[in-house]
């Protein structure tokens, strides 16, 4: 089958080029005209971050101020993983399988870059206590690892279907979930962290939400790796 | 502290929390989901009313997550109108899950169906509750990420090209809506909705935060002409899916429109740009119902006339503003249908369903007859058509009667005209299937039909579009709550204590 067409008509090209423009324009002027002195809520967070628990004020207000979005957030990421997982299952009921024959460079470079990779992804965790770093970080260098594995042919995705892989989607945001509701239990509101215990609890939830972060990437990645051509493929016409 | 007053407590946790713990536990265990989902959906129904008891009783509610208090921390804010919406949630999510559990006759091959559906209701649950709006954004991507993936269920062509299409234009919505809340973050210093009320000013900034969110959230609510993306995603659903797309999902990003437009924004918008929503919305009965009676397919038509009935929504934005006893009866009639709109069209999607299980298709001339056969399907069909034209003793009627006697008040008659055209027009394609389904069967559609409609498919389509038409008779106590709470230009001319 030919490619298609993929260039819209010229009146189009110009309405979108006239849409984005105008908004374009109307958000210069927009931001021209925002005040300069206004501070937002960082005096706030400044005021009350010997009480959040950690000293870097991202990861108080990320994990402690507003855990309640970020909880949502990790959600939203296991979703979009749900999705991917209930698509690819859908059409063929095989994990995809990645090329075994990798480049002998690839495969060098990995052996040598995977343990830095873990290494520097503890040390961000850590690290987001006090300064920049965090769950985000270390989960995306940790499934970074785990895709240059994959790609060189070291770990096998196809070992990890069923129940061990939809356990490491889910964990960090059970663990969240599950120190939520302790919470009500015990101080009597939703992630209300008990004071003495917020640094350990909240280092506790960004562990297990860096597992989780790391293999919902790794996992995107590997199980795009081929549906997306038979989507893309179904999409275009024919079955 | 004894376990009632706890729970009474964390009531607002409570909502979002049954659903949202159940979705990973479904997700976990692969037999587990439609157990889990089951025993989810009747936990919701005690908590739903429980919740809806103590705003009655007790007026608004505000929940401190993590105990900060906004502007620092996130509050749930529940008003007479968060804990109608949660109620109907409930209510239409029950009987959705039953009817799905029957639906899916390859559980298996369905299984992710569970998890996807729990998240997605938690997030309605999560939305209806917030009072941030930052966090709004953050629920309004829950779901559509859970909306889209479950429209794309099926892995069919049709479904996946509707998805894709429903996703790129919910995207496209948030980011507009999350432009906006940078925006007046950047300016007023607050992302706290009630904190916002009293910052912000109606200049440039202000405008075009106002400007952006809106035109994200109408492409996500679909008003006419950013309806595009709807009849296909809503039609190629699978059915529960569609029931819960049409009677949910859309009412989510209207609830945050009306949020913002007549409780945050209320100075700073300007009177002309609530008349032109009145006018989309008056096209958009129009449009759609033209659009709906031209429909070859049942669920085609049955989602055309979601784009009509988004329609009336609409202009509860324009007659608001008139002010005075109008504001009140417009708040109250246009919630209401929202309410009755979300019961009726539920039922009709459901109702599409079982024909559709049953025949294989769901053509509009192929359904002669089936009114002998499925009696119940038929029925439901009906009575939520009842609902949809507005005539008594329907939901839809008292909400339309309110919106009229506000349209009337406030002297601004011509959406009025529209009101009540947009009924005939509705009779129009309501009529047309019942006129199939009563008529005469073509050769061979007897044959085509496979005769499976579980009891768990026929009776939950039915008791929606009863609980639509009940609504008129018996809406009162809702009638009731709506306005506890409502915002300052609804409430400030003393129909409200």
């Amino acid at each position: 089958m030919a490619e298609p067409e993929l260039r819209s008509p010229l009146a189009v090209r110009a309405a979108a080029l006239a849409i984005s423009g105008g908004v374009g324009a109307l958000l210069i002027r927009a931001l021209l005209v925002l005040p300069k002195d206004e501070a937002g809520l960082a005096p706030l967070v400044k005021a009350n971050l010997d009480a959040s628990g950690v000293k870097n004020p991202v990861t108080a207000v990320l994990l402690n101020f507003r855990g309640y979005d970020t909880m949502l957030e990790i959600a939203v990421l296991v979703l979009a993983t749900i999705g991917v997982l209930s698509l690819t299952i859908a059409h063929s009921d095989k994990w995809p399988t990645v090329a075994e024959h990798a480049a002998p460079a690839l495969s060098a470079l990995a052996r040598f870059l995977a343990p830095a990779m873990v290494l520097v992804s503890g040390y961000l965790l850590w690290a987001g206590e006090h300064a920049p770093g965090g769950a985000f970080q270390a989960g995306s260098v940790l499934g970074a690892a785990g895709i240059l594995l994959a790609l060189s042919g070291y770990a096998r995705p196809a070992g990890m279907t069923g129940f061990a892989l939809r356990a490491a989607i889910t964990v960090g945001f059970i663990v969240f979930l599950a120190a939520a509701i302790g919470d009500m239990l015990i101080e009597g509101a939703l992630l209300e962290y008990p004071a003495d215990h917020a640094k350990t609890i909240m280092l506790a939830i960004e562990a297990w939400l860096t597992v989780s972060i790391a293999v919902i990437l790794a996992s995107l990645f590997i199980s795009s790796a081929s549906p997306v051509e038979e989507l893309r493929r179904r999409i275009r016409g024919g079955r | 502290m004894p376990l009632s007053e706890w729970v009474g407590a964390q009531l607002p946790a409570l909502v979002i929390l049954v659903p949202l713990t159940a979705a990973p536990v479904a997700f976990l265990g692969v037999r587990l989901g439609r157990p889990v989902a089951l025993v989810s959906a009747l936990m919701s129904q005690p908590l739903a009313i429980a919740l809806a008891l103590e705003v009655a009783r007790e007026g608004v509610l505000r929940y401190e997550i993590g105990g900060w208090g906004a502007p620092l921390g996130i509050d749930f804010v529940v008003d007479g109108l968060a804990a109608t919406m949660i109620l109907v949630t409930s209510v239409i999510g029950l009987l959705i899950t039953v009817y799905a559990s029957g639906y899916f006759t390859d559980q298996d091959r369905y299984r992710f169906f569970w998890p996807l559906w729990l998240f997605l209701w938690a997030s309605l649950h999560a939305l209806f509750l917030s009072g941030d709006a930052f966090n709004l954004y953050v629920c309004l991507e829950l779901v559509s990420m859970s909306a889209v993936a479950l429209v794309a269920l099926t892995a069919r062509r049709e479904a996946l090209v509707a998805a894709m299409r429903y996703m790129l234009a919910a995207i496209l919505g948030s980011l507009f809506y999350l432009l906006g809340v940078a925006l007046l973050y950047a300016a007023f210093g607050s992302l706290d909705m009630a904190t916002l009320r009293g910052a912000i000013r109606p200049d440039v900034t202000g405008q075009a935060a106002f400007a952006l969110m809106t035109v994200g959230l109408l492409l996500k609510t679909a008003l006419f002409p950013l309806h595009f993306w709807l009849p296909p995603a809503h039609a190629n659903a699978p059915s529960p899916v569609s029931a819960a797309l049409s009677a949910l999902v859309v009412k989510g990003s209207f609830y945050i429109l009306i949020r913002l437009w007549i409780d945050v924004g209320s100075p700073s918008v300007a009177p002309g740009t609530a008349h032109l929503l009145g006018v989309l919305g008056s096209v958009a009965i129009v449009w759609g119902s033209i659009q709906a009676l031209r429909q070859e397919r049942l669920k085609m038509l049955v989602a055309y006339s979601t784009v009509a009935q988004i329609g009336y929504l609409f202009l509860l934005f324009p007659l608001v503003r008139a002010g005075g006893v109008a504001a009140a009866d417009a708040w109250t009639g246009g919630v209401f249908h929202a309410v009755s709109h979300a019961l009726a069209k539920s039922a009709m999607f459901l109702a599409a369903g079982t024909v559709l299980a049953r025949l294989g298709h769901d053509r509009i001339e192929g359904v002669g007859g089936l009114s002998r056969r499925a009696p119940l399907t038929a029925m439901a069909f009906g009575l939520a058509g009842v609902t949809m034209m507005g005539l008594p003793p329907s939901g839809g009627f008292v909400a339309k009667w309110q919106m009229i006697s506000a349209s009337v008040l406030s002297g601004e008659w011509w959406w009025a005209v529209v009101i009540v055209a947009g009924g005939l027009l509705a009779a129009g394609y309501v009529f047309r299937v019942i006129g199939r389904f009563l008529g005469r069967e073509e050769a061979g559609d007897r044959e085509a039909d496979t005769g499976r409609s579980p009891r768990t498919m026929e009776w939950t389509a039915l008791a929606l579009a009863l609980g639509a038409l009940v609504l008129g008779v018996a809406g009162q106590p809702l009638l009731d709550l709506i306005p506890i709470g409502a915002p300052a230009l609804v409430a400030g001319i003393g129909v409200t204590p």
